[in-house]
């Protein structure tokens, strides 16, 4: 189990504890935070779960798809740090991790 | 106030509501965006926000019912404040059971893991060639014609080639599952009450899929099938059982079928019928896909999915007893005035918020295929405006415009033509 501190857009910070082999969008979603819309499902088609992670967990993060990028490039709000919270797939590792969630496009 | 209709029609079988279920839905509304059904023991919700909610809470909400629908009482005795061990002990007397579309935890997040990948931007844009190809090459006959009958001729065939092509079925067998999906019965039939859903076009795919995974796996090719048989789950470990990938496989090519024919058949109504869109269409390309986010959103293929409360839970302050079957009213919700203003009837292009429809659900369960549903549409609506100077509903079969008549698979869960005739003026 990892725990993760998510912020809203309104920088309310949440615990949450994750399963390893959950996605972080899926395991935002379930938690209820609205903010997080994540239209296609975790499909990486829409980038509406667009999350800063924290940098020091960058690197345990699989590497960025063609795909993700493609779709972060879109976004006004992409910044070094930025991921689909839907192509993070949690571990043990992610422990501790920061993740906030970017302003809608 | 709450205000009663005086007789309540029955959702499920009920002809009037198969025609127009977007009036049914708007006499439900004004007893509030969530309430209990006479008809049948089961919640009915209208809501956008509510709709939503449900969607996107698969910790107290099942899908196990989202095949078989809140129909059928549910076939065992809930005991308890939390029912999950009961409903995972009775998941075989549910059709589709076996199913992604009806699985929960792990075992849903695993299999869709599975197919997380598989309609991403890149994947479609390598089937893209393929799709404008065999788009072009079937519009040019009809044009040629004159016209056709759009969903046998077109629309099915159509979406059965592109989601073959992505698979890697084989050509041989892809007009053998066009004819057993032809002849099978729909998803949710209204005119079989007892069994309004049967999965024997499944069972029947599934053989030849079989065979594909076997072969796949003694030589992997490049397409999807040899990519799920050498693909794990989030693990990096624990491989998929056969019959795992056999269903994902099936019910991936099956489930697109007649949501992304029907979608093409609803979006070319509005085409002809909204008064100047279809010239706006053609002068620029670029509103395609924002027509149809808005047709989704208007008359989206599928009207209601469903979901079994399997703990004691809320929606928004309704208490919901675990074991309460909810009738997930998609058609409603995306034309709730709450959420989308006075002219939520309407059709109006570049709708503020319009992506949030939940034409393809939402949560866990949203529509995989729904990158692909938008891209293999618009792409042949492009080839008919390529090669048409003009697209006419046929008013000899259909009625003259605003008394149009048509008739609708008979389906309590997708919303789509049997058929519609179209005259093309060739350019």
């Amino acid at each position: 189990m990892a725990t993760v501190f998510v912020t809203d857009r309104d920088a309310l910070e949440m615990i949450i504890d994750i399963r390893p082999g959950t996605s972080l969008m899926q395991a935002i979603t379930d938690e209820g935070i609205g903010d997080l819309l994540a239209l296609c499902g975790g499909m990486c088609s829409c980038a509406t779960c667009h999350v800063y992670i924290d940098e020091k967990f960058l690197g345990q993060i699989s590497a960025m798809s063609d795909d993700e990028q493609g779709l972060l490039e879109m976004s006004s709000y992409r910044k070094e740090n930025s991921r689909l919270a839907c192509q993070v797939r949690m571990s043990d590792s992610l422990d501790g991790m920061r993740a906030t969630i970017a302003p809608a496009d | 106030m709450v205000t009663k209709c005086p007789v309540e029609r029955d959702y499920f079988t009920d002809h009037t509501v198969l025609l127009d279920p977007y009036d049914y839905f708007e006499e439900m509304r004004p007893r509030g965006p969530i309430c209990q059904l006479e008809t049948h023991d089961c919640l009915l919700v209208t809501g956008f926000q509510e709709c939503v909610e449900v969607l996107r809470n698969p910790i107290d909400f099942s899908s196990i019912n989202s095949l078989a629908s809140s129909a059928f009482p549910l076939p065992f005795e809930p005991k308890g404040s939390d029912i999950s061990e009961q409903i995972e002990a009775n998941r075989d007397k549910y059709v589709g059971g076996d199913l992604v579309v009806t699985f929960d935890d792990d075992r849903h997040t695993n299999v869709r893991s599975l197919i997380s990948r598989m309609f991403t931007p890149s994947r479609l844009k390598a089937n893209e060639a393929f799709m404008q190809d065999y788009a072009t090459k079937m519009v040019k006959e009809v044009v040629a014609e004159g016209g056709c009958e759009l969903v046998s001729r077109i629309a099915t065939p159509y979406v059965t080639m592109v989601i073959a092509d992505l698979l890697g079925v084989p050509d041989e067998d892809r007009k053998l599952f066009e004819a057993e999906i032809a002849k099978g019965q729909t998803v949710g039939s209204i005119d079989n009450p007892d069994k309004p859903t049967d999965t024997s076009t499944l069972e029947f795919m599934g053989t030849f899929f079989y065979r594909y995974f076997q072969e796949r796996a003694e030589n992997p090719g490049t397409d999807l099938l040899s990519e799920l048989v050498t693909a794990t789950y989030p693990d990096g470990e624990t491989k998929p059982d056969l019959m795992t990938l056999i269903s994902l496989a099936v019910f991936m090519f099956a489930a697109g079928q007649d949501t992304s024919a029907k979608l093409l058949g609803n979006a070319l109504r509005y085409i002809v019928d909204v008064p100047g869109l279809q010239q706006q269409l053609r002068e620029d390309r670029k509103l395609i896909p924002w027509m149809l986010e808005e047709v989704l959103r208007l008359e989206g293929s599928s009207k209601a999915t469903h979901r079994l409360a399997r703990r004691d839970t809320k929606i928004g302050d309704y208490d919901v007893p675990a074991g309460t079957q909810v009738i997930v009213a998609i058609a409603a919700a995306n034309r709730d005035p709450r959420r989308w203003g006075e002219d939520a009837n309407e059709f109006k292009l570049k709708r503020p918020g319009i992506r949030e429809h939940i034409g393809f659900s939402r949560g866990q369960h949203t529509c995989a295929g729904a990158p692909l549903a938008r891209v293999e549409v618009a792409t042949i609506l492009n080839c008919f405006f390529d090669h048409t100077s003009d697209i006419r509903i046929s008013e000899e079969k259909h009625g003259k415009p605003g008394a149009r008549h048509y008739q609708f698979e008979p389906s309590f869960i997708i919303r789509g033509l049997d058929n519609l005739y179209v005259e093309l003026d060739p350019k």
